[in-house]
């Protein structure tokens, strides 16, 4: 990979540089609108937004461009640093697809999105929040009770550098290296073939997170003879997770509105939490 | 006073930024924005103190995937403020800013409610080609809904005492809590259902399964998983006929998205039995 940046023009250079920069501010902005049901969605839009704009820039590539908006409001999750490579790599892709429709599959560059982010999720939260959160706070904590100002300067100096460092060369890095790789796989027809592999990755890290980040319950007892949980853990663990998981993918397969889904989620909560169903 | 409070109000949005803007970079942390607060209200000595209990209590709070914890940021900034208005210790302090941390919870809750009705909206405006209105939802409004979720109840709580805010979470009722907790779990539901409707088929399920059911299990975390799906991922490569020696790809991602918006795809699947009986 730095051979192929040593062998750049200084133009190349130069806008190569202004795309790290665009990664590295995009990427730390990701959570500025955090919800629920997709999660850093419009942050990753607003990541990958400068290159579709570049990419589709033409009045006539009107569709092309919504298609392309669309695609990247899909769920996404990932520690704000880490995910500069993932960003950077899906502009790569972004760009090979706007050259060559053929070559790759628009779709699979969200189950590119969505096999990256869990793992770079895990490593980046437990190296940021984690390893360097502690040791930059503790040797803070340390200082500041002494009185000294400089034990928070020092723990944000060193909170900022890592994250700066991470997140502008990972972005860097994804977007180099997609640009290299890229060329390889859509030359021998790799590319439906790895996709497919990608999106094993992908399914088996989502049906992790249903598992683990959704968490519901029910509180139904009866005496102490029934307890409905414990029976249903008895069957498998997480069952009702996974069943509110398929009601919701049922539903989006009817084609019912996702405005309805989405006031079943908050209205049918609160009613299904106040007669005591689920908690 | 209202200087002060409005002072505080802006210490309180920077906090918030941090998250939103600047990929946690730790600058809301309790002993920075303890240090701060103190900074304007001029005891910075007291701060670092406060500043450096308090952080060594929220140590191991930590935002990780869907769950919002007690909003120690939010709590940080009024105790500090209290302990050193009404020159009180850290500890007393702080369990005047429990209720707001957990006022700051709900209130947290709420707006990542409010987040996912953004996503809709920013959805309409790309079909109606409206790009730049669709990205100001995440940029302008999610900053501004986010920074408010801080300063109102900052500014109130220093401007008015702890008593009113202490009195507003008195009255809202707890049904209403824990049903609002309740669609806060069902949302990432969703989330996984919209993401799963563009990659998932019949064929490609039994990944999903095997993800979850790992997990629910034996409690893996999803980098676990990640990695076994790697590795699985490559077992299957050895599986998968070699490329190169037809034109034809050998499972295509395209099929596999068809499927899953359709209901019968015969053709796709027909073409990857034939692949694998090639073996």
């Amino acid at each position: 990979m730095a051979d192929s940046i040593k062998s750049m023009t200084p133009a190349q250079k130069k806008d190569l540089r202004k795309k790290s920069w665009s990664f590295l501010w995009r990427s730390w902005a990701i959570q500025a609108s955090w919800n629920y049901e997709r999660q850093m969605n419009m942050g990753f839009l607003w990541g990958i937004a400068p290159t579709l704009n570049k990419l589709y820039s033409k009045p006539e590539d009107l569709e092309k461009k919504k298609a392309a908006y669309q695609r990247h409001m899909a769920f996404y999750n990932c520690t704000p640093q880490t995910s500069s490579f993932v960003l950077g790599l899906a502009a790569s892709m972004e760009e090979q697809y706007a050259k060559d429709p053929s070559s790759i599959d628009p779709e699979s560059i969200n189950a590119v999105k969505s096999s990256l982010m869990g793992p770079l999720s895990g490593v980046g939260d437990s190296f940021f929040q984690g390893t360097i959160r502690i040791l930059a706070f503790s040797l803070g904590i340390n200082l500041a009770r002494q009185g000294s100002i400089l034990g928070p300067i020092l723990a944000m100096i060193i909170s900022i550098i890592p994250s700066f460092a991470v997140t502008y060369w990972g972005g860097q890095f994804g977007y180099t290296a997609g640009k290299k790789y890229l060329k390889v796989l859509t030359g021998g027809g790799l590319m439906s073939r790895v996709m497919y592999l990608v999106n094993i990755v992908g399914l088996m890290v989502i049906g992790a997170m249903i598992a683990s980040m959704i968490g519901i319950t029910t509180p139904i007892k009866m005496g102490a003879a029934f307890n409905l949980q414990k029976t249903l853990d008895s069957i498998f663990p997480q069952m009702i997770p996974l069943a509110f998981t398929f009601l919701m993918y049922w539903m989006l397969r009817k084609k019912i509105n996702t405005g309805w889904i989405l006031l079943f989620c908050i209205g049918g909560g609160i009613l299904l939490s106040v007669l005591g169903i689920f908690k | 006073m209202f200087l002060k409070a409005l002072l505080i109000g802006i210490i309180s949005i920077i906090a918030m930024l941090d998250s939103r803007m600047l990929g946690r970079s730790n600058l809301e942390r309790p002993l920075i924005v303890s240090t701060l607060v103190a900074i304007v209200l001029g005891d910075v000595t007291k701060g670092l103190m406060v500043g450096a209990s308090l952080e060594l209590i929220s140590m191991g709070l930590v935002n990780v995937g869907a769950a919002v914890a007690t909003d120690m940021v939010l709590g940080s900034i009024i105790a500090t403020s209290f302990a050193i208005l009404s020159n009180t210790n850290a500890q007393t302090a702080l369990t005047v800013a429990i209720p707001i941390a957990v006022f700051g919870q709900l209130l947290g809750i709420v707006v990542r409610m409010a987040m996912s009705t953004l996503s809709h909206m920013a959805e309409a405006d790309i079909n109606k080609g409206k790009f730049n209105r669709a990205l100001s939802y995440h940029v302008v409004w999610g900053n501004v809904f986010y920074s408010l979720m801080y300063f109102v109840p900052t500014f109130l709580a220093i401007y008015f005492g702890t008593g009113v805010v202490d009195r507003i979470v008195k009255v809202i009722p707890t049904w209403l809590t824990n049903g609002l907790t309740l669609s806060s779990k069902i949302l990432p539901a969703f989330g996984f259902a919209l993401l799963m409707s563009t990659m998932l088929n019949k064929k490609n399920s039994v990944y999903l399964f095997l993800g979850f059911f790992i997990t629910a299990y034996a409690n893996l975390s999803v980098t676990a998983i990640a990695i076994f799906a790697v590795i699985l991922a490559l077992i299957v490569n050895e599986f998968l006929p070699k490329t190169g020696k037809s034109d034809k790809p050998v499972v295509s991602a395209a099929e596999a998205n068809v499927s899953s918006s359709t209901e019968s795809n015969d053709g796709g699947d027909d073409d990857d039995d034939d692949d694998l009986e090639e073996l």
